[in-house]
């Protein structure tokens, strides 16, 4: 009689655990993989002197294709002394200071030769130099900068053993408008178990 | 266990002897039933080991009679890169390049975090993902970003599930946590197997291989900063990072600990670590701190370090938080 009532649950564990009638919990509900955008380290813009190196194109950057060489161009404000800019540059978006103050072209560029930069201290820039020029204002910010404690840099921490790349203001600042923009977050990370009120995908 | 009543029958030498006289053992029939109990028997004890041996990485004879990590030999180290090569080749279809970085001589490094610049982006969690090679289901992510209201330091008022059309959110700051590389680490105290020890350069590594999983260090580490593998990883083959080091990203089983180790595999080579790579924001410092002129030197000289996270319990960590102004 023993001996028979053995054989029953033995074969009865037997069939259980053959068919996990209680052994594997759910399983984990997919989690999609993590767009490649989020990955990539290049930098928000990408510098004139990114765009030299790379041996693109510059033709945006030829400003005698169209203004005059000799003569500055002149700066038109509305009735709000807000500078009214021309279709030809509308992608410019004067955002640069607070209270409109910094609406003048030429506090950075040279009216009398656009293809550089002037700093308030006498200084001609070239475009590559943009760096240089938003250091003569922003002191702190450029010391920080030069230090490495502002700023990206990438690539090798031991400059023995490989190089590294300093990024320029403008490789994440717009000139125009440079309040760092925000930008779409990485998808929050899934919990191991969803909470019971989460949104279960139904089973079809 | 299953345990069988003892049963004089089955001794008996004339069970299995055609010559003996039929009356002087079993009859058929009780030879039936006990056959048939003990069939039964063996067959749920063999389905009840099928766990068992659907595990495909299954440790090897040779991992198992694996020397640990400071005793090892450099021909041993040896074996054990080709053994880890073989494996992960096997089951990913990635040759991996698995190397066993050591710390460099005059290095001890540091991390230092501009809480006034970053902007909540996320995007080192993932890039350590991918460069660490962790199980994208379920995820496993060293670094947590905490959304926190102005005016507090309150961890209790972090939220690290925040998800927004667009970050940063007026009236937040954001404070990415990851491993603190402490000076005084509490999870290598609890480790009862010496399977997690703080290096000469800082990093508080782990040897997979002799981690047993028993999570304590899990349990001492006041930042929330150790994970564990509670089941396989699953890493699709080619999101797989080739570039290894042993006691860095190469692939881990289930059952193990794991943790931020400062990217080894890059930073012992001389490179910045994947998370400061990839910040848009150029939040992130990493540095050499015995070298004067390093970032993180500069930036604890100069700037406004205000803290290190929970500094009132004594780990003394080497992440550090800054402010510009």
């Amino acid at each position: 009689m023993v001996l028979a009532i053995l054989t029953v649950v033995f074969l009865g564990l037997a069939v259980a655990f053959l068919s996990d009638s209680w052994g594997y919990p759910a399983k984990h509900a997919p989690i999609p993989l993590v767009d490649r955008s989020f990955l990539d380290p290049a930098t928000v813009r990408r510098s004139y002197a990114d765009l030299v190196r790379a041996k693109e194109d510059l033709s945006d950057f030829d400003c005698y294709g169209c203004h005059e060489k000799g003569h500055p161009p002149p700066l038109h404000y509305d009735a709000n002394q807000k500078l009214i800019i021309p279709p030809e540059h509308a992608d410019v978006v004067m955002g640069h200071g607070t209270h409109g103050r910094n609406n003048n072209c030429f506090n950075c560029h040279n009216e009398n030769n656009l293809t550089t930069l002037q700093p308030r201290d006498g200084r001609e820039l070239k475009l590559e130099e943009s760096t240089q020029l938003c250091g003569s204002c922003h002191g702190p910010t450029y010391r920080d900068w030069d230090s490495g404690a502002h700023g990206r840099i990438n690539g090798y921490w031991n400059l023995k053993l490989g190089s590294a790349v300093k990024k320029d203001c403008v490789n994440c600042h717009n000139p125009h408008s440079p309040r760092f923009p925000g930008r779409q977050p990485a998808p929050a990370p899934h919990p191991l178990r969803p909470p019971p009120d989460a949104d279960v995908p139904a089973q079809p | 266990m299953l345990t069988f009543p003892p049963n004089p029958d089955m001794s008996s030498p004339e069970l299995h002897d055609p010559s003996a006289a039929p009356d002087a053992g079993m009859s058929r029939r009780s030879f039936l039933r006990t056959s048939a109990v003990l069939t039964a028997g063996l067959a749920a004890v063999a389905t009840s080991l099928k766990p068992l041996f659907e595990m495909e990485d299954f440790t090897s004879a040779e991992q198992f009679m694996q020397k640990y990590y400071k005793e090892m030999t450099p021909e041993e180290m040896k074996k054990v890169l080709a053994r880890i090569t073989r494996e992960v080749e096997k089951q990913y279809g990635v040759r991996p390049h698995v190397r066993d970085l050591r710390p460099m001589d005059g290095v001890e490094f540091v991390y230092a975090l501009n809480l006034s610049r970053c902007i909540g982006c996320r995007k080192c969690v993932h890039a350590c993902v991918a460069e660490n090679n962790q199980s994208r289901n379920p995820e496993i992510q060293y670094i947590r970003v905490l959304k926190m209201p102005h005016g507090t330091f309150d961890l209790e008022k972090g939220d690290h599930n925040y998800s927004p059309e667009k970050v940063p959110e007026k009236g937040f700051f954001y404070m990415p946590v990851q491993c603190q590389q402490c000076h005084n680490p509490p999870c290598v105290k609890v480790c009862p197997v010496n399977a997690t020890w703080q290096e000469k350069d800082g990093i508080t590594v782990i040897d997979y291989d002799w981690c047993i999983g028993c999570r304590y260090c899990e349990a001492a580490c006041p930042y929330w900063a150790r994970r564990f593998n509670f089941t396989k990883p699953s890493i699709p083959a080619d999101r797989l990072n080739p570039e290894m080091a042993y006691l860095g990203n190469r692939p881990r089983k289930q059952g193990v600990m794991e943790k931020c180790h400062f990217c080894v595999q890059r930073t012992r080579a001389g490179r910045y670590p994947a998370c400061l790579e990839v910040c848009p924001t150029g939040s992130r410092k990493f540095g050499n701190i015995l070298d004067p002129n390093s970032e993180v030197s500069q930036i604890l000289r100069t700037k406004r370090v205000f803290m290190q996270l929970k500094e009132d319990v004594g780990t003394n960590p080497r992440f550090f938080y800054y402010f510009d102004v």
